[in-house]
């Protein structure tokens, strides 16, 4: 009942399954059979995904074998970073400070048991990362740079194209952007990367889906260990519906784009202006970070707004929701020296509307007028 | 973003003009197929004249319909065209619209009065429309090698003015020259040869030989795909196949394995050949060219070809395999036909293939068992099939 006054401002942390997706999905988990298997049913549902896949890599201007269906971006992350690391055991990443947890985390682990070291980068004061900071950092032994497209707490945009080109005029290193709060918003070009993250679920897609992008001729080992699926790269029985459904959600969410971009960009001012006209808050996202995600500081700590909204259905974050229960700070809003504790993180789609924002600034300031010490 | 430019897309025929008397029917197949072509632009008209088809746009996308036109054989070349009054100041303006259209530097005018009442002669328009173009654009006039040619072509009750020709796929509309009865294996040659018989106006029907189970249905799903992209040139196509697992068997029992596909194929020419009789059709093609395999070497094609009696057409015989598998990658056919599924040519195919075949020896070898008999068996259970570009397919929608 109280489900359809709720507004829903958490869309980057993942967004509601588009209707048509679910309807296709549904139909597809009945065809249980195996994608490898010889038979007729099982081959069709081998031709499905394939034809996915192919819709796909045209949809993004790449090859057929390109596409790597995973689990989403979190895996496709760590397929890159530890199926590369493996590979050269030893040697040198470049990264930034402010990656999802599932780069950070890969990192981390590279760094402790294969002893790869790694550089992060700052981000500078409006969020993004500077290529001559990349170019800086790039060593004889750098096998690799992963920096993210759209930063997903601050919608910081990162130059991929300039980023790139430092790493090609200087180095050997391939290039890996974790892009998937960029797809459906921003212009994806993987002409500027050798390998890139995308989920589905974050494009109204289903859970437990995504890709990884990587460029033909890329060595890579595996990380699960098994038979000839994704062309050995990742073993177990496909996911095929999943997988299969991944082509409409991602056509769907290019079209979506198109269709809404000059609708979001406008919904987006609109709740800059109003955010901006209540005294105690700050705005931390940068003026021209990606349409839907708006980070702000208020003077109420985050957990006590995110609760007294919670009570008026309105639906926020703090920090990145995968670190929501952990008290270490974000680590996105340290690099950009901003309080955490504080910060609260709003995102919506093209289903939101002017007045859904009107309501959740009456209640922002309400809180902040009852709760602000 | 949909081009409103043009008004009509004017289309020339090509090789169609040399054909003197037959002329009218050429064209009548032409317009025929371009209209089966386009039917789904319900908006469009057609008007016909003695050189030239006018296709009204009548607000349909002029990008679409013109990509659909390149599937459309015997079409030589065409031109976005767009229609004035004879108006010389709505001539001049909207000769300039087609040249503000890209980013050309230089242009030429090149009138032609079917008219000649018209109160201005060729010269006269020439100057007085390039001028308008020079006082109000960038462009430059290069008479010798224009970036844009505007052809301005002046009727008793209206003025075309056309945009630069684009070429158009040629040949002779499908239909025009017979059937031809196409040997479809699902590899990358057939239907590269199938596109060819059509492109000089042959209408097929496909002939494939399916041995199940050593055959898959993958194996005869992958040549109905095949079929369906052919379908883009030719509407309908008719694909009868053929059980020839038990004629496959007896011939193996029967013969030396180095003739055993030497036999094989000898077979499938006289079934072709029957099949020819029954469907009025006059030529038999496939994709042999000459030394790809052992069964088409010079000696094994005239040892496999005597068993037919209808004209035999191997338009691939002459090509290399690189230059085949770009036509099939222009025909988009390449990546379905190296799907990894055996054939009936590929199953038990021998170590040591004759590539020296005599007659004698295949009449030696044929007289050991009733092929007769057997084939009639294989021509009875033949399963016809239609393909039509219209069918979709049910599976679109999961995407």
């Amino acid at each position: 009942m109280q489900k359809a006054s709720k507004i829903y401002l958490d869309h980057v942390s993942t967004s509601a399954i588009d209707e048509e997706v679910l309807a296709t999905y549904t139909r597809l988990l009945k065809d249980y059979y195996n994608s490898d298997a010889l038979y007729e049913d099982g081959v069709t549902v081998y031709r499905n995904q394939e034809k996915s896949r192919t819709l796909i890599a045209e949809m993004l201007g790449v090859k057929y074998e390109e596409i790597i269906f995973t689990s989403g971006a979190s895996e496709a992350n760590n397929l890159v970073i530890k199926g590369l690391s493996l590979l050269h055991q030893g040697g040198h990443i470049i990264s930034s400070s402010y990656e999802h947890s599932s780069v950070d985390e890969a990192l981390k682990q590279v760094a402790k048991y294969l002893g790869i070291k790694v550089t992060y980068l700052n981000p500078k004061k409006d969020g993004s990362i500077d290529p001559l900071d990349v170019k800086n950092a790039l060593r004889d032994d750098t096998f690799l740079v992963t920096i993210m497209m759209v930063n997903n707490e601050i919608g910081a945009i990162n130059d991929i194209s300039a980023i790139h080109k430092v790493i090609k005029d200087n180095a050997k290193a391939l290039f890996h952007s974790d892009m998937t709060q960029a797809l459906g918003k921003c212009e994806i070009c993987l002409k500027d990367v050798d390998m890139a993250s995308f989920s589905a679920h974050k494009i109204h897609g289903v859970k437990g889906s995504g890709f990884l992008y990587k460029r033909k001729h890329i060595e890579i080992a595996p990380l699960i260990s098994a038979g000839q699926q994704e062309f050995h790269l990742r073993g177990g029985t496909s996911n095929s519906p999943a997988n299969i459904v991944l082509a409409k959600t991602i056509r769907k969410a290019l079209k979506e784009r198109e269709t809404y971009g000059s609708y979001m960009q406008d919904l987006h001012s609109y709740a800059l202006e109003q955010l901006a006209k209540i005294p105690d808050v700050t705005i931390n996202s940068p003026k021209d970070g990606v349409f839907g995600l708006i980070n702000i500081s208020t003077p109420v700590k985050t957990e006590v707004m995110i609760n007294a909204l919670d009570l008026h259905g309105i639906m926020v974050s703090g920090k990145s929701t995968c670190g929501s229960r952990e008290d270490e700070p974000s680590h996105t809003l340290k690099a950009m020296h901003i309080d955490s504790e504080y910060a609260l993180r709003i995102s919506f789609d093209h289903t939101m509307t002017k007045e859904k924002i009107d309501i959740f600034i009456k209640y922002l300031k309400e809180t902040i007028d009852r709760y602000a010490r | 973003m949909q081009d409103n430019t043009y008004d009509y897309i004017l289309c020339r025929f090509g090789e169609l003009t040399t054909k003197g008397k037959n002329r009218k029917d050429f064209i009548n197949r032409l317009l025929i197929n371009i209209k089966e072509r386009l039917k789904t632009f319900s908006g469009l008209t057609y008007e016909k004249t003695h050189d030239a088809i006018y296709i009204h746009l009548n607000g349909e996308d002029y990008e679409k319909v013109c990509a659909r036109l390149h599937t459309v054989y015997g079409l030589s070349n065409y031109s976005g065209a767009i229609r004035c009054s004879r108006d010389i100041e709505e001539v001049k303006k909207k000769a300039l619209l087609l040249a503000s259209k890209r980013d050309y530097q230089t242009f030429k005018v090149n009138a032609r009065r079917s008219d000649k009442n018209y109160p201005l002669d060729s010269d006269t328009i020439n100057r007085t429309v390039a001028a308008h173009i020079l006082k109000n654009s960038s462009l430059k006039v290069d008479v010798h090698r224009p970036d844009l040619m505007i052809y301005i072509i002046v009727k008793e009750d209206r003025i075309y003015l056309l945009d630069e020709k684009v070429v158009a796929i040629g040949g002779y509309p499908v239909g025009i020259n017979g059937k031809a009865l196409i040997m479809m294996s699902g590899g990358i040659d057939s239907p590269v040869a199938a596109s060819m018989m059509m492109k000089r106006g042959l209408k097929i029907e496909c002939l494939h030989f399916a041995s199940m189970p050593y055959t898959s249905k993958q194996a005869l799903d992958k040549v109905l795909t095949l079929i369906k992209k052919l379908t883009a040139y030719q509407s309908e196509i008719k694909i009868h196949v053929v059980p020839f697992t038990d004629l496959q068997l007896a011939i193996y029992d029967h013969t030396d394995e180095s003739y055993a596909i030497t036999i094989l194929r000898r077979m499938m020419y006289r079934i072709a050949d029957i099949i020819c009789n029954r469907r009025h059709i006059m030529t038999i093609a496939n994709g042999e060219s000459i030394g790809q395999v052992a069964s088409q070497t010079p000696e094994s094609l005239t040892v496999i070809g005597s068993c037919a009696k209808h004209l035999i057409i191997r338009p691939l015989a002459c090509l290399d395999k690189i230059e085949i598998i770009d036509m099939a990658k222009e025909l988009d056919t390449y990546e379905t036909s190296i799907l990894p599924y055996e054939d009936c040519c590929t199953i038990f195919s021998p170590k040591n293939p004759v590539t020296k075949p005599h007659e004698d020896k295949c009449l030696y070898y044929e007289s050991k068992f009733d092929y007769a008999a057997l084939i009639e068996d294989c021509v009875a259970n033949i399963e016809t099939i239609t393909i039509s570009s219209d069918d979709i397919d049910e599976e679109d929608d999961l995407f």
